[in-house]
């Protein structure tokens, strides 16, 4: 099995690390910050950012450096960093390792975004399952404050920042920057349209970046090691840097794997994650969370970075790899999917909140035998309807089950539905069309 | 508006080349060019929220669809509403919206004017695809008016977007979340809002409709009536759509009007009072002390017969008239005109007595003028406005909602002296918009006006060209007010000279200043005087003859303004013209072809204690209800006692009518056609929408068929005859047109006001009012401190100033007898500030009783918030109990009485 060096996961696989401030300060913690802090122009911190091809991890993948290069460059009034911490796209579970066993580290990332774009508060949107994560930030925070890294005048240099923490309540749609900005803002969950984008009316309307947690976690290590190392790493030059990925599934040893971008994706399951947790063969991957479309076996030699990913019709998205072995139910997965989205969309726009629960409904119709052909066009075309027509990704999101399913395994909708029950068939009889 | 782009933007929309506004969004550019996209979340009014996704586009060089409610023109842009992809997209996205529709047409309110209906006439196939379960909810009790069908809603949000944005209110919300969203309000009890109707009309489908008339109609069944609200002087369009001769609902159609089609709870929920069953059916007449039905040749024979004796015997001035401002100014005219020329006295009075006519005194004291000269689009572009005792969102409701909009939409910074203090509620309060808010005693108004003032003079910001205009008027003014040291000015309003002074500068840099004056000051003691100051203030600053400047005082009743230039008030001839301006008699006169009678007028407090000496012995009375206005105090009843002839020209057996030898039914403003001329001076055109009820008559027919039977004729065929006749005299009655040309100020009398004008009362009008009396602007700590020292005082009650004043939901004579308005307010409560009544140890619900030397009420306790410390306010039109408790003053100026508030002192029952 290849090994690599680990960037964000080192520390906390160390024996005895803690995470507390101690443990990451004799790590080297927070030299970055000082490195960075009255040192380095903040203009220099985002191209070195930039230069460093770091993108976003938690799940669209845009270059981190050009989006806080959004920021309007002549305002003077507020800004504001928000650390989207509200990780709850299934099979996705890195971001609560790293806040729970690593939290200064993210911390030192905020501290430097916000210095990076003059911005004096942050604001880390945890989601609201996460207590003991929130428990153990509010612990770090503590610390970090009372040893001057975060707060008035940071480390004596005149620099303002101070970082809060905002638990969530249960939405998945809180995830999306727009929708948590707004929940964030004391209101009803939902996406706002855009444009205008977040770096220039965010938070309270005020330019606003909102970053994930993985995504801050790696700037110490930009600014101690130098944009070149980094940019050195994974399949340069769209793709650097590690990535944690989480494994989970039909899987001997399910976890947060961090490798570098560009492994197959048969290395990651079959070497580092121990493959298949029984004699059945690997029939089917989610590669990027729920939202991204399913992939085949044929798949396997595909490389885990941005670009190839998208090119083999998926996306990498948040990094959960599920696994899934021969004998699962691809109609029953895609069901599965089905009915968390049709639970998280938030009903703002018709066609993601009527689609998702009419596309539910006609797979638990397909799964209980009462399907019939013409369902799978209707399907297909419902799924068409959605893609493209809604205010944030979700309903874009929503479909790729559904769509990956019928287009790999449509053979097991068509059983199914061979399989329906010849009274339930009967009594939907489907009116003249015209 | 606040502001007007001259810059411009091309784009092509579906081939057709356009030339529109920068910033106008697509979706509004078609439609100006007579191409309709579907929509359902969209409305002019919202802030586009791009939710229903109905209104999809294809604009050229963009990937995908776009919303054309939430994007703005481009130059160049070229737009396709109309395209294979377009009409696909319309059609998917309405599949979607009809998948959980129940489909209940047959017994939806909206069926026959619905979106939903009509987009899917449009864009979809007769069949559905949908096979799966329909969403149900279950059915919820929402409230006594607005019915909620949750399965009928398409979840645009539009309602809770215009409770939030336009009203302020925010009381509805949706819940749950994806398919399950419903729309609700915040408590677990039934909805408790302003029920301003907002979310009903806004409904773009039957989710929310009203339930006063539920399931009576179905939309094309209706005749429809455009005419004009009478519960307010803000002059609101409303559409009344009937059924044969019934009432079936009230709406107003978005950009119908001053009111833009909002409405306030009034207007909307109020309209059953005119059909209610009470209504006078026939004229009566009282034969041995009662009064029986008569018919109209004897009521009326009887009334002209006694009038003829009565006239012989006493002279013409033995006759006084009292008329309502609910009337139109054909009403008031010919009313006028009558008791000039019939009866020969110029012994009338109207309801503008009560306070509006203290606005219009000033207004026409300092600039000549008596209407704005602003309008209601002024009070929307302005940059800063200054609100003086109005409590604008429950008296004047949709001026309320002008004053909104400029702060919530062009951030107009709002200055507000008001009693009320900010506090989230229910209902909306103005004074939570507020930049600087000064919560003062309701008698000490005035006091902060000369704060401002004082700040103004003292801090250098009077304006150069008017020190150098008129140097001794700016001097007399600041002579004064340096006789009142900012101690004792701070002492007396509870506000800080940094905060006046704040204010003041936040006055001055405005270009575009409005202030309104409202009940709060023209209807208490010095009204005229701090209305006078306002000018003042205006003149000062520099403002006054500013365009988007000036003083705007806000009228109580529907015509109130109309009553004053019609000329039936004791001051005036129609115009309106002082009663001894030569010109305009001779000019009245030559067009009545008859002299003018010579003596003076009378008001309706001279008329009573005219009455009550025994000099009158006659009174015609048209609408007013003295008896149930006033305080026991001004002994109205007294009054009318002694008359040998009262005449009541009513809709309801009033307190007034009870005691009156005949009662003539009169009709509504739903049953007559004429005119009204609103608060800010707009003439509107009042339609009948039903036929009269019972055997009622116009209130100038009536008199002028009593004219016939005296012997001197004013006969008209309709109501628009008359309106010819008021076009000859009276300028601005011309062209009933979309919006008033305001007047500018008269310069001469500017002039002349800055010359020797002001002179006479300057001292006067400087003087601090209700110092030393009980101070309420004193800060809650101490006073809950003094309380606690004196705890045995507190045993015995509390000392606390009364306020009768108007609520939201009733206003005018009427709304009493609306069932909508009943269902939401049908009795009187004590508001109390929560530290006031944690103070007695009442709560909701618990009884008091309130003591003064005139007398004691006992009544039930609602805490507000928004009632400060030291007040109780209870409103007017359940106030037969607390009126025992009033006193009356008269303005020795304008001879307004006061009669809204008094001490009393509060004690739990």
């Amino acid at each position: 099995m290849p090994t690599y060096e680990k960037i964000l996961l080192k520390n906390m696989e160390m024996p005895g690390y803690t995470g507390l401030l101690a443990d990451y300060e004799r790590v080297g913690g927070y030299q970055a910050l000082r490195k960075v802090l009255g040192k380095i122009a903040p203009a220099d911190v985002t191209a070195m950012v930039t230069k460093s091809g770091l993108r976003g991890r938690g799940g669209a993948g845009f270059p981190t450096g050009v989006k806080w290069g959004f920021l309007p460059k002549d305002y003077t009034g507020p800004k504001y960093l928000c650390c989207n911490a509200d990780e709850s796209e299934p099979g996705t579970f890195k971001d609560r390792q790293l806040i729970e066993r690593d939290p200064h580290q993210m911390l030192e990332g905020i501290a430097i975004a916000c210095y990076a774009i003059g911005a004096e508060t942050a604001y880390i949107y945890i989601r609201g399952e996460f207590s003991l994560g929130a428990r153990i930030l509010e612990r770090a925070l503590a610390e970090a404050r009372a040893a001057g890294y975060v707060g008035t005048n940071v480390l004596r240099t005149g620099v303002n920042i101070d970082i809060w923490l905002h638990r969530g309540a249960g939405a998945y749609i809180c995830g999306e920057e727009t929708a948590l900005l707004e929940s964030l803002e004391g209101k009803r969950g939902l996406p706002r349209v855009k444009p205008p984008f977040p770096a220039t009316h965010g938070l309270y309307s005020k330019p606003t970046v909102v970053n994930n947690v993985e995504t801050l976690a790696n700037l110490p290590y930009i600014v101690n090691r130098g944009p070149e190392w980094f940019a050195s790493i994974g399949s340069p030059p769209k793709s650097t840097g590690t990535r944690v990925f989480c494994v989970s599934g039909h899987i001997k040893r399910p976890g947060n794997y961090e490798v570098p971008m560009g492994i197959t994706f048969r290395e990651l399951i079959f070497e580092h994650a121990g493959g298949m947790r029984s004699q059945k063969p690997l029939k089917a991957i989610i590669p990027g969370g729920a939202s991204a479309a399913f992939f085949t076996p044929q798949h396997l030699d595909v490389k885990l970075d941005f670009e190839s990913v998208a090119q083999a019709g998926s996306m990498l998205g948040s990094g959960g790899v599920t696994v899934m072995e021969e004998g699962t139910s691809m109609v029953w997965a895609a069901l599965r999917l089905m009915e968390f989205f049709y639970h998280e969309s938030c009903g703002k726009c018709s066609p993601c909140r009527e689609g998702s629960s009419w596309l539910v409904q006609t797979l638990r119709r397909i799964i209980n035998r009462r399907g019939r052909m013409e369902d799978l066009e209707t399907l297909t075309d419902l799924c068409k309807n959605i893609a493209g027509r809604t205010v944030c990704a979700f309903g874009d999101a929503e479909i790729a089950p559904v769509l990956s399913t019928l287009q790999y395994w449509r053979d097991e909708y068509e059983e199914l539905i061979r399989a329906a029950e010849p009274s339930g068939a009967a009594e939907l009889v489907m009116p003249a069309r015209h | 508006m606040a502001t007007t782009t001259t810059e411009t933007v091309r784009l092509t929309i579906d081939g057709v080349p356009v030339t529109v506004p920068k910033g106008t969004l697509v979706i509004e550019a078609a439609r100006q060019m007579g191409v309709m996209i579907p929509h359902f979340c969209y409305h002019p009014k919202l802030k586009p929220d791009a939710n229903c996704r109905m209104c999809l586009v294809e604009i050229e060089r963009m990937p995908k669809l776009q919303t054309s409610c939430s994007t703005p023109v481009a130059e160049g842009m070229v737009v396709h509403t109309a395209t294979t992809v377009v009409n696909e997209a319309h059609k998917s996205v309405l599949e979607f919206i009809l998948a959980n529709h129940p489909l209940d047409c047959p017994v939806c309110d909206q069926g026959g004017r619905c979106d939903l209906q009509d987009f899917s006439h449009e864009y979809t196939p007769t069949t559905s695809r949908f096979l799966e379960v329909k969403r149900v909810f279950p059915k919820e009790y929402f409230s006594a008016l607005i019915e909620t069908q949750m399965n009928r809603c398409v979840q645009c949000l539009r309602c809770v977007r215009y409770c939030d944005e336009v009203m302020d209110v925010k009381a509805l919300a949706p819940s749950g979340r994806g398919t399950m969203t419903e729309i609700k309000h915040f408590t677990t009890h039934q909805l408790d809002c302003e029920f301003c109707g907002g979310c009903v009309q806004i409904c773009p489908v039957g989710a929310i409709t009203s339930r006063l008339d539920l399931y009576e109609f179905r939309p094309w069944m209706l005749k429809r009536a455009d005419t004009v609200c009478t519960y307010c002087g803000d002059g609101c369009h409303i559409t009344i759509q009937t059924k044969g001769n019934d009432l079936i609902e009230v709406n107003s159609a978005h950009g119908a009007g001053r009111n833009n089609g909002d409405l306030c709870a009034r207007g909307f929920f109020g309209y059953h009072a005119t059909t209610h069953p009470d209504r006078l059916q026939s004229p009566l007449l009282r034969r041995n002390g009662e009064l029986v039905p008569a018919t109209w040749e004897e009521a009326l024979e009887f009334v002209a017969e006694t009038c003829i004796a009565l006239k012989l015997k006493h002279g013409p001035d033995a006759f006084a008239g009292l008329i309502a401002s609910r009337c139109t100014n054909e009403d008031l005219y010919v009313f006028q005109k009558f008791m000039r020329l019939v009866i020969g006295t110029n012994r009338i009075d109207g309801s503008a007595r009560y306070g509006h006519i203290n606005g219009v005194r000033a207004l026409r004291r300092v600039q000549g003028t008596h209407r704005w000269t602003v309008a209601f689009e002024d009070i929307v572009g302005a940059e800063v406005l200054l609100l003086v005792g109005t409590n604008i969102t429950e008296t004047n409701p949709i001026t309320g909602l002008k004053v909104k909009e400029a702060v919530k939409k062009y951030n107009a910074t709002l200055l507000t002296i008001e009693a009320l203090v900010p506090a989230i509620g229910t209902i909306s309060n103005i004074a939570n918009l507020s930049a600087h808010h000064f919560s003062v005693h309701p008698e000490r108004f005035g006091n902060v006006v000369l704060g401002l003032i004082k700040a103004v003079v003292e801090g250098g910001l009077v304006a150069q060209t008017l020190t150098q205009r008129a140097p001794a008027y700016v001097e007399a003014i600041s002579q004064t007010l340096r006789a009142i040291p900012w101690e004792t000015l701070e002492s007396v309003t509870g506000a800080t000279s940094q905060a006046l002074m704040e204010a003041a500068r936040a006055f001055v840099a405005a270009r575009r200043a409005v202030v309104l004056v409202g009940q709060g000051v023209l209807r208490t003691p010095g009204g005229f005087g701090v209305a006078t100051n306002l000018l003042d203030l205006l003149l000062l600053t520099g403002k006054h003859d500013r365009p988007g400047c000036g003083l705007a005082p806000l009228a109580e009743e529907n015509n109130d303004q109309g009553a004053v230039e019609m000329g039936a008030l004791a001051e005036f001839l129609p115009g309106p013209s002082d009663l001894d301006d030569r010109a305009a008699r001779e000019r009245l006169a030559g067009l009545w072809k008859e002299e003018l009678p010579q003596r003076p007028g009378a008001t309706l407090m001279q008329i009573l204690g005219d009455a009550r000496a025994g000099n009158v012995k006659a009174l015609f009375v048209v609408g007013e209800n003295p008896i149930g206005s006033l305080p026991r105090a001004a002994q109205a009843k007294e009054a009318l006692e002694r008359l040998e002839l009262l005449v009541c020209q009513e809709l309801f057996l009033t307190d007034t009518a009870r005691l009156a030898h005949v009662v003539l039914p009169a009709c509504s403003y739903a049953e007559k056609d004429g005119t009204f001329t609103n608060t800010e001076g707009h003439v509107q055109a009042v339609r009948h929408a039903i036929d009269p009820i019972g055997e009622s008559r116009p209130d100038w027919e009536i008199l002028s068929a009593l004219s016939v039977l005296m012997g001197y004729p004013i006969e008209y065929g309709d109501a628009k005859e008359i309106l010819k006749e008021i076009r000859n005299l009276i300028p601005g009655y011309g062209l009933l047109g979309p919006a008033p040309a305001t007047p500018r100020s008269d310069e001469a009398v500017v002039e002349r006001y800055l010359r020797e004008g002001y002179a006479e009362d300057v001292g006067a009008r400087y003087q601090l009012t209700g110092a030393g009396s009980f101070d309420m602007a004193q800060p809650a700590t101490s006073s809950a401190e003094s309380d606690r020292r004196d705890a045995g005082k507190v045993k015995d009650g509390l000392q606390l100033t009364l306020v009768v004043g108007q609520t939201l939901f009733h206003s005018g004579k009427l709304s009493t007898r609306a069932k909508g308005l009943m269902e939401v307010q049908n009795a009187g409560s004590l508001g109390l500030n929560p530290s006031d009544a944690d103070r007695i140890g009442v709560t909701d619900g618990d009884r008091v009783r309130l003591v003064n030397q005139a007398g004691e009420m006992t009544t039930s306790v609602r805490r507000l918030d928004r009632v400060p410390e030291g007040m109780a306010v209870f409103p007017e039109h359940f106030d037969e109990e607390a009126r025992r408790l009033l006193t009356v003053s008269v303005d020795p100026v304008t001879q307004v009485p006061y009669c809204k508030s008094a001490k009393v002192r509060i004690e739990r029952l």
